[in-house]
């Protein structure tokens, strides 16, 4: 017995829109929401651009701000998002079996108050050194417990079990960038192998802080575009020069084809194809000639039953970091041959920035809006031609085109890799379920 | 008792579906750094319990340097000891204890890379002070006063380039596939106390789903680590220093904070025949779920029991086959109380019957890390064929209407529940059989 697996509701807070309509408007309209950073000071960083979230409130979402007020920002952006995802797909009254409902998410890790944490390290050196026992002891003075304890990666989905009613599983991820890919992945497998009928997925991070700076300044790996924030990050461009920071959240209702059938739910898109895979070389680079993110799209191709040619529009990772774009496009064409050079590739992240764990998310969001819209976004700032990323990044403007299945991808540190296929729904056509997803 | 979906659910399983066994395991934990040495500590027979502050379980033996990873060949020892640096404490337990269980299973080179994954359970990662100091030194002003300021010009540079990869709770992940060429599938999962078991299963959907053929699973961590102890204090009750996890106990002074990580390798049955693997026992099923904001005790109980309900129906087991518990066992009143009941609930009069045990009396908390440990402590008493006592266990709460084993000659069974449960009302469960040779 196959089971298969549909969307019926999506949310989203993103640097170009706070909702999903405002991302739709934001992907056409080509709405940049790289800027300069406003979330803390940064002048003495040598980067000071990000993809900021603008004029977040959680009354948005119908929340007390008060109660949300000492969350990290990536709790607040999953509860917008979930609770939005959750509206779309009518579970706000539903009286199903809890116990069906799971909750799997890819959030990433949040970082305690940077200031409060070098100062407390500050006053605990002794002679040079910071001793452990006496920094717990100054952290357990000025850390505040109510608080502190929501600085868990889990905890947004725990809010959201608890919002929403769902009494299944309750997991979250951390697999780098590409977790909420494989969040929503895991979480497809969990309805095949009929563990649960109904599943909220997604993902929401914000490294949006000193901690997040500092680690990815001495990783060497941002744009340094301080004059020009809305052309820093450019996909598959021979001036790319790295990514930006950005955050938000993508969250999506996914539920068993008859369970959504049976309560008359809008079928927005079904989930088709998965893959992941690790490039087993090293912790920080890919490798060079893209093993694993060839291996992940093969896998989703290979769990679908398709061939290359079925897929109309890949949503690239495309970060704009030199080495992601040359491995990326060498691993499109290693799994999709000649057809490759075929079918439209684009990276939104010129846009969105890199929303790190949260990214797969958000651009499997970007995937469902081409779906039901028949246009593809672009890829901004894609103005020179690079003769290591040769195929057709569909530049500057939107296209109108008409999808019938999308490959989302996604590439981490540590050589993680996910990929993941959503299709249009369509009640003829026999199941393309993966073998992957039935037991 | 079985619920009515919990029989659909088992009319879905073919009778084709694959069987999935443990081949390996490999232990790093407060009573040691192999699993004999686990084994051993687990049956000493201790001088009765006087409440002493004798045993501090707490931190492992574990010093981060190579020769705690073993014996492995030349080659990767070379390629660990390059990458400890990089490493934190977590991700050194849980390549250790990884390596352990793919030498114990001596399964490298018998399947694909691309087609065997690492799925690890992991505690979110403390930032640790001693990666700050001399970026905070370079900041320090004449009057010694840190100024903030000068931190993106003056700070930076003293920041390790890969410090924001030790941050990472998927390290060992990805360390343990870069190390050994695990291409497969690839995920690490951080949800507490709950993630061993979880791990497990989401492994073994891989392999059933066909997309795997093997894989190594597990989970590491930490409650000693700065603020994973903070999260601890603020989720429950944490003893105080040198006082012992007594779990079911009427004198209980809380969790005792520990550290460790477990691993094991799992490949489908017929494959580990062929190749003439040791077999530690099956993974029957699997079950979680969740009841938030419930309460700490009525959320942990029914979490609990729906999970081993899950896991017992999709074994395809009733709970009076089961041979023994491996309870969470965290020595709160909350928790155990809370684990008592969901045992009743599920298991009716023949609670009183069934044994439980408790590893977290010996060897602590290693939260995330601690499920794959106690796993691992069952089924190596299925190997030996008997139990072991839980510790500091002395005077029964009459709340915990459960059998905490007391004693070293009690019979392990063949088959048992393995017990994960996290406060804030969430559970996991898996249940494993012995496979007659």
């Amino acid at each position: 017995m196959t089971r298969r697996i549909v969307v019926t509701g999506m949310g989203c807070v993103t640097p170009i829109g706070n909702s999903i309509l405002e991302l739709q408007s934001g992907l056409y309209s080509g709405r940049i929401g790289v800027g300069h950073l406003s979330l803390f000071d940064a002048s003495s960083f040598p980067v000071q651009i990000a993809a900021e979230v603008r004029d977040w409130d959680m009354s948005t979402c119908g929340e007390d701000p008060r109660r949300w007020a000492s969350t990290p920002r990536q709790t607040q952006f999953a509860i917008g998002a979930g609770l939005e995802a959750a509206r779309h797909a009518g579970l706000n009254d539903w009286r199903g079996d809890a116990e069906r409902f799971g909750v799997y998410l890819g959030c990433g890790e949040p970082f305690e108050d940077f200031q409060t944490f070098v100062r407390t390290v500050h006053d605990s050196l002794e002679s040079g050194d910071c001793e452990a026992d006496s920094f717990l002891q100054n952290a357990l003075k000025v850390f505040n417990p109510k608080t502190e304890c929501e600085f868990e990666p889990d905890m947004p989905g725990i809010h959201l079990a608890a919002m929403l009613g769902a009494e299944g599983p309750v997991a979250n991820c951390i697999a780098a960038c590409v977790s909420s890919t494989q969040a929503i992945g895991e979480a497809a497998r969990m309805i095949a192998q009929n563990e649960t009928d109904v599943m909220l997925c997604g993902g929401a991070h914000s490294t949006i802080h000193p901690f997040g700076f500092t680690g990815f300044q001495r990783l060497s790996a941002l744009s340094t575009h301080n004059d020009d924030p809305e052309s820093a990050v450019r996909p598959f461009d021979a001036d790319r020069d790295g990514f930006v920071i950005g955050e938000g959240a993508g969250m999506f209702i996914i539920e068993e084809l008859e369970h959504a059938l049976a309560r008359g739910a809008e079928i927005l898109g079904e989930i088709s194809g998965y893959g992941s895979s690790q490039d087993a070389y090293r912790v920080t680079d890919s490798h060079p000639e893209g093993r694993g993110t060839a291996a992940a799209i093969s896998q989703a191709l290979a769990s679908a039953k398709m061939n290359p040619d079925d897929i109309h529009y890949i949503n690239a990772h495309g970060t704009g970091t030199v080495l992601n774009d040359r491995v990326e496009t060498l691993a499109i064409k290693q799994a999709f041959g000649q057809q490759a050079f075929r079918v439209p590739v684009s990276s939104t992240k010129a846009m969105l920035g890199h929303a790190t764990t949260a990214c797969g998310a958000i651009e499997f969001a970007v995937s469902l809006i081409s779906l039901q819209t028949d246009v593809i976004p672009p890829t901004l700032n894609h103005d020179t031609p690079d003769s290591d990323c040769d195929l057709d990044y569909v530049p500057h403007t939107p296209r109108e085109l008409s999808c019938r299945h999308i490959l989302t991808n996604n590439i981490g540190f540590g050589g993680q890799n996910a990929a993941l296929i959503v299709s249009r729904y369509d009640d003829r056509s026999p199941a393309h379920v993966a073998p992957g997803w039935a037991a | 008792m079985a619920s009515k979906r919990d029989a659909q659910a088992m009319d879905c399983l073919d009778n084709s579906q694959k069987r999935i066994v443990v081949t390996g395991v490999g232990v790093i934990c407060s009573a040691g750094l192999s699993a004999d040495r686990f084994w051993q500590s687990l049956n000493e027979h201790h001088q009765p319990d006087a409440g002493s502050a004798a045993d501090p379980a707490m931190p492992t033996t574990f010093t981060g340097s190579i020769d705690d990873f073993g014996d492995l060949p030349k080659d990767k020892r070379k390629a660990i000891r390059k990458a400890l640096k990089l490493m934190n404490r977590e991700t050194q337990m849980g390549v250790a204890a990884g390596q352990q269980a793919l030498s114990d299973s001596d399964v490298l080179g018998h399947y694909e890379s691309e087609r065997f994954g690492v799925c690890f359970g992991a505690d979110n990662v403390s930032v640790m002070p001693e990666d700050f100091v001399h970026g905070i030194q370079a900041c320090s002003g004449p009057d010694g006063r840190f100024e903030e300021e000068r931190w993106g010009t003056d700070g930076l540079s003293g920041i390790a380039p890969l410090w924001l990869l030790k941050c990472l709770p998927n390290m060992p992940t990805c360390y343990l596939a870069i190390l050994n060429d695990l291409q497969g599938p690839s995920n690490t999962i951080t949800q507490r106390d709950v993630s061993a078991n979880m791990s497990i299963a989401e492994a073994c959907r891989g392999i059933r789903s066909g997309s795997t053929d093997a894989a190594l699973v597990g989970a590491t961590g930490t409650t000693l680590a700065t603020f994973n102890l903070m999260h601890a204090q603020i989720e429950n009750e944490v003893s105080g220093v040198g006082d012992v996890c007594r779990p079911f106990d009427r004198n209980r002074t809380g969790s005792a904070p520990g550290e460790g990580a477990g691993a094991l390798v799992l490949e489908e049955l017929n494959a580990a025949v062929a190749r003439g693997a040791h077999i530690y026992g099956e993974i029957l099923g699997a079950g979680s779920a969740s009841a938030v904001g419930h309460g700490p005790v009525d959320g942990r109980r029914k979490a609990l029991s729906r999970a081993m309900r899950q896991a017992l129906s999709r074994a395809g087991q009733l709970p009076h086959s089961i041979g023994h518990i491996h309870a969470h066992g965290l020595g709160t009143r909350d928790s155990d109380i809370a684990e008592s009941l969901a045992i009743r609930d599920v298991f009716g009069e023949t609670a009183s019957e069934i044994p439980v045990v408790a590893a977290k009396s010996h060897v602590a908390n290693a939260a995330a890390g601690a499920g794959a440990l106690e796993l691992i402590a069952s089924l190596l008493a299925l190997q030996h064929g008997h139990l072991f006592p839980v510790r500091h266990f002395n005077d029964a709460d009459p709340d915990c209407a459960i059998r905490p084993v007391t004693r070293h000659d009690e019979g392990a069974g063949t088959s048992f529940l393995n017990l994960n449960m996290f406060g804030r009302g969430l559970a996991s469960c898996v249940a494993i059989g012995a496979v007659p040779a």
